[in-house]
């Protein structure tokens, strides 16, 4: 018997095992609806004033919640959302907005122009952090709010605003006055749960695990179609997916890469939704750089570039590629020519003539002596962004310009991007990132990314200073929508021509979900599906739209409500309310002990024995 | 006596030196928080002031000596901060992650230990044997699988195609503390501590196997032999003191095996030390680091210390030399 004390162990363990495997699923009672979504990242609390983290879902994660005055930026005629409409002064200068009838905030306080005043003028003061505040600060900037009955407010801005639908009114979360009008530091909430207005109510936020969002039965364009929203993040790629085939999720806002794609059209229980979130995948310049400051050289990479190559390796195809125009095909805003020139001949010309001679091993060098020999950082977290690094080295390494790929994680891209003191040029050569529909469907991108420098981020994204693009895209700021995209199409032709930043791809979006849990999914361009429209009756995919919502007093949590989902039945997922970690130690304490028995056992064992044992010793 | 105190002081300074390290390591990465909280990806929304204003919210706008000063006066305090990335405090967080990992680390030392020794003592027992090689081959070819494959193989095969284990989380969503929320518990346990396992058993394999060998070699076997005991009274003498260097491996294998958890956690999506780690990592949270690593260096010199301290307990012989000399 004593013999036998480590197989007893090994068998005990195992044992142990079998044992937890048999177990089934919780038992369920009468089922509301469920669906599990695979986030790729935490987004912290949804709070507006926390930079965004989980990109590119942040904006819609956050409107799951919040609600702005008007839906969406991503298109020229957004619809009226918290508003009802919206008229402008003759110079466009102030607007005032009329507002949705017997809203309430997730608390039950009712929403009124003041919540509307209240949060513009806080978003304007003191220069408030988060990707939200500065269309409010910075440009357009605004100036103040007259509340004229409760759901009517004026709002005046310092300079014309003609696109206010747009932005801010299609971006800015409206935030309750009653919960943020004593708040100093807004973003010392990283916990808390959000009040808005929005489809669904945040019932449970474990940091860094996973969020609870339950269906907000009085939301006033009816009950959403889901009632509960179950979200956990699973951060690697490959387990999220595996957990979309066990059927553990039922969708994950990544996209489908593209090796996947087969095997998910093969599976009965999966489908895929295409829709854009208008992604690009760019290359910056560092066009303070000496050499790469030069408008020839930067022009000779771009068309050194074959970015259907691109696409087809790093993409398999799946990808549309990038325009040297850069603003994303599918924007209201895109240049209709769009295209890209590549054209390594022509490249290898132009740098003949601009005196860049090739030196002995093949890599030209800048009159000055200076070699074309630059880094490119690329994330490491990224396969598709380091993947595209490498083919764009291997390509301009025809046009005799030396890249060296370097990958490196987000925060040691940002602090290369940095300039060392305010006004000097940041150590990069040049990087790629990735933008999502923020970037492309404000009417403003070209102006805040490409602006000479001291002048929104334009300096910190990649410095350049053209005094021609400036004065285009400063005109088109004071410009109404309806006249404005000759100018944005002349902007974005100077654009190619100086070429501060190529776009190398715009990732299709794909998406796959599982049909039986919930088949309502919808494509809302600039949005992707995973977005609030695609769990509204009047918007979402499902059968007969019940925008008729039952008026109770005090939604209960258990609610009995058969949301309309094609023949969905069975989602086995256990539902709960929320609750906390009291007990999850309890349980790590007594597995812990019952293993430091065993292990005892096992050690205290062995050297008892042993002392009678080396007798002879 | 002197033995002891020269022993404590050798603990202390070895204490202080991972106190100063951990200020130091996470700093020497390139990039601060605020550079994480302005990914490229965000187009580095971030003005100069914004940045100003993250850095001295947290503390981290002073010099390295002012920093250096406060980061001592906390940690005197046992305050140990806000994780920048959360907005948690620190102490919480990295208490809750510790119970995880204890958990998942604890139950996979335990498995690969039993397994490791089992498997090494059978092999070294019959050096040579075609068990024996049979179980080299086996085990230095799984030892040589890398954790995030034989993690996704494991999840492919069990969680995808047999469907009998969830694939991420330590615990469902919702209600904690009943028989069935401990059922989720331990299920979603098994995966992660497979994987473990199978990453650590190889190297106590290695250890129990030549430890055997060693043993079998020594004149009390030859004596024992020739004294015509049977070969199972045999085998126990030996196996006793091939359990000396074992138990060294397994303690120090739990400092091993939280570090190669950082992967499994990352695949399993398990709330542990190893994936706050990393996501701390990634965003140069530098409370948390401090944190998770002030308590992972303090757990692999407790392992080391506790082995210092069973070995004479273990074996005589190291007692009588100790106190011989």
């Amino acid at each position: 018997m004593r013999t036998r004390h480590v197989s007893a162990a090994v068998l005990l363990g195992a044992l142990a095992l079998v044992g937890v495997t048999s177990s089934g699923p919780v038992g369920a009672q009468d089922e509301p609806v469920v669906v599990t979504i695979g986030l790729h990242a935490a987004e912290k609390n949804l709070n507006p004033f926390i930079s965004p983290q989980a990109l590119p879902i942040t904006h819609d994660f956050t409107m799951l919640v919040y609600d702005t005055l008007f839906w969406s930026q991503a298109r020229l005629d957004p619809e009226p959302w918290l508003a009802t409409g919206a008229e402008p002064s003759d110079d466009f200068r102030s607007w005032t907005v009329s507002l949705r009838e017997d809203v309430t905030w997730h608390d039950g306080e009712e929403f009124t122009a003041d919540d509307v005043a209240f949060t513009f003028e806080y978003f304007a003061d003191g220069e408030k952090a988060g990707r939200y505040g500065h269309h409010v600060w910075e440009h357009p900037q605004f100036e103040s709010a007259e509340v004229v009955d409760p759901l009517t407010v004026t709002l005046n801005f310092v300079e014309p605003v003609p696109s206010f639908e747009l932005l801010p009114g299609g971006d800015l979360p409206i935030i309750p006055e009653h919960i943020w009008s004593g708040v100093v530091d807004p973003e010392a909430d990283a916990t808390g749960l959000q009040v808005g207005t929005g489809p669904f109510r945040m019932v449970e936020y474990v940091p860094d695990t996973s969020y609870r969002l339950e269906a907000n039965e009085d939301y006033f364009f009816g009950a959403p179609t889901v009632d509960v929203l179950e979200m956990p993040v699973v951060r690697d790629a490959q387990a999220a997916f595996a957990g979309l085939q066990s059927g553990d999720l039922d969708f994950v806002t990544r996209n489908l890469p593209a090796p996947l794609v087969e095997g998910v059209e093969g599976n009965d229980q999966l489908d895929i939704i295409e829709g854009t979130r208008f992604e690009s995948v760019y290359l910056t310049f560092n066009t303070r750089k000496p050499v790469l400051n030069d408008p020839i050289v930067r022009q000779a990479i771009s068309r050194s570039l074959d970015l259907d190559t691109i696409v087809e390796l790093v993409e398999g195809g799946l990808a549309r590629p990038g325009n040297d125009t850069w603003t994303h095909p599918d924007s209201p805003w895109a240049h209709p020519e769009g295209g890209h020139d590549f054209d390594v001949d022509a490249a290898n010309a132009m740098l003949d003539d601009a005196g860049y001679a090739r030196g002995g091993d093949g890599t030209r060098v800048a009159p000055d002596g200076t070699p074309l020999a630059f880094t490119l950082l690329a994330n490491s977290f990224a396969p598709p962004q380091l993947r595209s690094a490498e083919l764009v080295a291997e390509q301009a390494a025809a046009i005799g310009v030396a890249i060296t790929v370097e990958s490196l994680d987000p925060a040691a891209i940002t602090a290369a991007r940095r300039p060392p003191a305010p006004g000097e040029s940041p150590p990069v050569d040049m990087f790629i990132a990735v933008f999502e529909s923020h970037a492309h469907a404000d009417p403003d991108h070209l102006y805040f990314f490409f602006h000479s420098p001291g002048q929104g981020v334009g300096a910190v994204f990649s410095g350049i200073a053209d005094p021609e693009l400036d004065a285009i895209m400063e005109e088109s700021l004071a410009t109404p929508p309806e006249d404005r995209l000759p100018q944005m199409e002349e902007a974005q032709e100077r654009f190619a021509e100086v070429v501060p930043a190529v776009t190398l791809y715009y990732p299709d979006g794909r998406w796959a979900y599982n049909v039986d849990t919930y088949d309502g999914w919808i494509s809302d361009p600039g949005h992707g599906v995973f977005t609030k429209r695609s769990f509204l009756a009047d918007y979402a995919n499902v059968e007969g739209g019940d925008a008729a919502g039952d008026e109770e007093a005090a939604p209960t949590d258990g609610d009995e409500e058969a949301a309309p989902t094609d023949g969905a039945d069975e989602t086995a997922a256990p539902v709960a309310a929320g609750g906390d970690d009291g007990p999850s130690a309890g349980l790590v304490i007594a597995i812990v002990a019952g293993l430091m028995a065993v292990a005892a056992a096992v050690a205290l064992k062995g050297p008892k024995r042993n002392r009678a044992g080396t007798v002879e010793d | 006596m002197r033995r002891s105190l020269r022993l404590a002081a050798q603990y202390v300074l070895v204490v202080v030196a991972a106190f100063v390290l951990n200020f130091g390591l996470p700093r020497l990465a390139p990039g601060d928080p605020a550079d994480y909280l302005a990914p490229p990806d965000s187009a580095g929304v971030l003005t100069e002031d914004e940045r100003r204003d993250i850095l001295s919210r947290y503390e981290l706008d002073g010099s390295t000596g002012e920093q250096f000063g406060a980061y001592v006066r906390n940690l005197g305090r046992g305050d140990l901060g806000v994780s920048i990335r959360t907005g948690e405090p620190v102490r919480d967080v990295v208490l809750d992650r510790l119970g995880w990992t204890l958990l998942l680390v604890g139950t996979a030392v335990v498995l690969a230990t039993a397994i490791g020794v089992t498997l090494g003592f059978a092999g070294g027992w019959r050096r040579g044997s075609k068990r024996d090689i049979g179980l080299l081959t086996t085990v230095l070819a799984v030892d040589a699988l890398p954790a995030f494959f034989v993690g996704l193989m494991l999840l492919l095969v069990f969680s995808v195609e047999l469907d009998w284990f969830p694939v991420y989380g330590a615990i469902s969503p919702g209600e904690l503390g009943s028989w069935a929320a401990m059922r989720d518990a331990a299920t979603r346990l098994v995966l992660p501590v497979a994987t473990l396992t199978l990453a650590g058993a190889g190297s106590t394999f290695l250890v129990a196997r030549s430890a055997m060998v060693t043993e079998l070699q020594e004149d009390y076997v030859f004596m024992a032999r020739a004294k015509g005991l049977t070969e199972r009274a045999v085998r126990r003498h030996a196996r006793r003191n091939a359990l000396l260097p074992v138990s060294t491996a397994a303690l120090l294998g739990f400092s091993t095996l939280i570090s190669a958890a950082t992967v499994v956690e990352s695949i399993f999506s398990y709330p542990g030390l190893g994936s706050l780690a990393f996501d701390s990592v990634v965003a140069r949270d530098y409370p948390v680091l401090q944190a998770v690593f002030v308590l992972l260096a303090l757990i692999a010199i407790a392992a080391n210390l506790l082995n210092d301290l069973l070995y004479p307990v273990f074996d005589p012989r190291v007692r009588a030399a100790g106190s011989a000399a």
